[in-house]
């Protein structure tokens, strides 16, 4: 919705964690197992930010981690869960029922025309979907009327305007251009309706070797850019690594066992202990750990085997 | 549904050795069925049965099926082995390219997309589903992970096969029996024939023609055409009327003529396990389901 025009938006991480303030809505781009910004929520995390309103489409250790550590007040996502590798998001779950999260589910075609809306623009836009459901007892924001061209009822999404998108890329250049590969999920959608954006991403290249790759967000939407390898750990990052499923198993099991086990075996561990990105890397396994993730590579068992072990890690 | 025209490409040697199919097989077979060549095909994410529904279709009687792909919105992709997790590369191999996920919900609400696939936590008797909450959603006893793209595609896709591996009764800590067919969903996530209340999809506007089947672990139903209700039209060689009776909180409509499902071939059987290899499909059975086997 701004436009930044700054030459060279590279910032530490911290820096540009500190553009989300209390209470702001926040799209968090990627879905499910991949390529979610998580070494920016975690930075989110330690500097203790409170109340945030989460948007977004299916949603899994992303929104669960920022329930567990406290920092949620809204959840408006179309999924949060962890599919058939676990199951419920245990952090969420308990969040929303005992309140100190307010459930309000929404549908992945209402979030994206709510944002088309907001990229065009307009005060609203009409759906005919979302009539005889029950999310419109979730939404009183949602209206409905009678179509004046069919007569028809219609319901009408109001434009949803993210205060931030926090978006994990593969590739960026110092102004802050972006490429981010497919599933490109909401992304784009977030990106366009956002007020502000902030990129982490794998690698930032030379201009010339950017543009040779066909950039699909140009600079001016991007207020800051990070430089962050693995910075959608333990979610996958295609062509880099695939998601980390032994850690994701340790996580579902400390977050299973309750809060207090949640900070004291996850959070402490993950989260605050490590000073450094690097620190970070060095905690979930090193230079082994990041042989193993990028061995999908080598070929279809070596890839297959990265979403077998560790076999029997979860009942 | 349709009838299945084998892929004479498939190697025979695999299919020769297979005398019998798992529950999980029949099942899948089942939802394939559902399927006609030349639709528009999506299958939602973390949707183990009707991606593999969805191959088998494609490589026996619907190859001219559109075969989207749950979360990476692939097009025909020809995934080596399925993961369980949906937005993955592995999901992606084969495809020429894949849509945004604003095409293809705009394909669905201008009407085009032919079928889609749901299931719920909670079914009732018009095929309304819940996936969002137990309990009063201000103050959820149970929060389930919500809805996706369900509500939107419910409304808006031609054709729902609606699906759950869950339809017998369990008995919960207290004794009481927990419906999966309930009297009463708690929260409408996605829309069936008519509203809770008895109002007509049609009534409130919707384009689509809502769920024609649905298929479970006890049989495979349809809808009443005059009273909108769920009515049993097949079951397994190993299930009864009253099996299903006394696993459906509410009073579902007997067909005059209740069949027995058709078993898949071999050929069937050997398709679902190459594209399953690591059986990813039995994380959405229960264990009692997985030891039942029927002979060819």
């Amino acid at each position: 919705m701004a436009i930044f025009t700054a030459d060279d938006k590279r910032l530490p991480l911290a820096e540009a964690a500190a553009i989300v303030h209390d209470n702001m809505i926040i799209a968090i781009g990627g879905g499910l197992s991949w390529r979610e910004p998580i070494a920016l929520l975690r930075e989110l995390i330690r500097q203790g930010r409170r109340n945030l309103h989460v948007i977004g489409t299916a949603h899994g250790i992303d929104v669960d981690l920022l329930c567990g550590a406290g920092a949620v007040h809204i959840v408006e996502e179309s999924y949060v869960g962890f599919e058939h590798d676990f199951g419920m998001a245990p952090n969420f779950r308990r969040a929303c029922e005992s309140g100190s999260v307010q459930m309000r589910d929404t549908c992945c075609y209402t979030l994206i025309q709510q944002l088309r809306a907001a990229e065009f623009g307009v005060p609203f836009l009409p759906m005919r979907s979302i009539q005889g459901t029950d999310f419109l007892r979730l939404h009183p924001e949602y209206k409905t009327m009678t179509c004046p061209f069919t007569g028809l009822p219609l319901v009408l999404v109001p434009a949803l305007v993210p205060d931030v998108a926090i978006i994990h890329a593969q590739y960026g250049d110092a102004q802050g251009n972006l490429k981010i590969l497919p599933p490109l999920v909401a992304d784009l959608f977030f990106i366009r309706a956002a007020r502000h954006v902030i990129a982490t991403v794998e690698q930032l290249l030379p201009p010339d070797e950017l543009r040779a790759m066909q950039p699909n967000v140009p600079y001016f939407w991007v207020e800051a850019i990070v430089e962050v390898p693995y910075g959608a750990h333990p979610t996958s990052c295609y062509p880099f690594y695939a998601y980390d499923r032994a850690h994701l198993a340790e996580y579902y099991r400390a977050a299973q066992a309750g809060p207090e086990i949640f900070r004291r075996e996850y959070l402490a561990r993950y989260v605050f202990e490590p000073a450094t990105h690097d620190d970070y890397l060095e905690r979930i396994g090193g230079v082994t750990k990041r042989r193993l993730l990028e061995s999908w590579k080598e070929d279809d068992n070596a890839w297959r085997a990265l979403f077998t072990a560790p076999e029997g890690a979860i009942a | 549904m349709s009838d299945s025209i084998i892929s004479p490409s498939f190697s025979q040697r695999e299919s020769e050795a297979i005398t019998h199919a798992t529950l999980p097989e029949v099942f899948i077979y089942q939802v394939a069925r559902t399927i006609q060549d030349g639709e528009f095909v999506f299958h939602g994410y973390g949707s183990l049965v009707p991606t593999l529904a969805m191959l088998l279709a494609r490589r026996t009687h619907a190859p001219h099926m559109v075969h989207v792909e749950g979360a990476t919105y692939s097009i025909n992709p020809t995934p080596p082995f399925l993961p369980p997790t949906s937005n993955d590369w592995v999901l992606v191999r084969g495809s020429m390219m894949a849509l945004s996920i604003g095409d293809l919900f705009d394909i669905a609400a201008r009407g085009d997309m032919g079928r889609m696939f749901l299931s719920g936590v909670q079914i009732d008797r018009y095929g309304n589903l819940n996936v969002t909450a137990i309990g009063a959603p201000d103050h959820p006893q149970i929060k389930l992970p919500g809805s996706g793209g369900g509500c939107n595609l419910s409304a808006d896709a031609q054709h729902i096969t609606i699906w759950t591996t869950g339809h017998r009764a369990t008995i919960d800590r207290t004794g009481h029996r927990q419906f999966r067919f309930v009297r009463h969903i708690d929260f409408v996530s996605s829309v069936g024939h008519c509203t809770p209340d008895g109002t007509p999809r049609q009534a409130v506007g919707l384009r689509g023609g809502g769920p024609d089947w649905v298929v479970t672990e006890l049989g495979v139903f349809d809808f009443d055409p005059a009273t909108h209700v769920l009515r049993l039209r097949a079951l397994y060689p190993d299930t009864t009327i009253q099996d299903v009776l006394d696993n459906t909180e509410f009073a579902p409509i007997i067909a005059p003529d209740v069949r027995t499902v058709p078993l898949p071939t071999p050929e069937h059987i050997a398709l679902i396990r190459h594209f399953d290899p690591l059986r990813t499909h039995h994380r959405e059975f229960r264990t009692a389901d997985l030891s039942r086997y029927f002979n060819l």
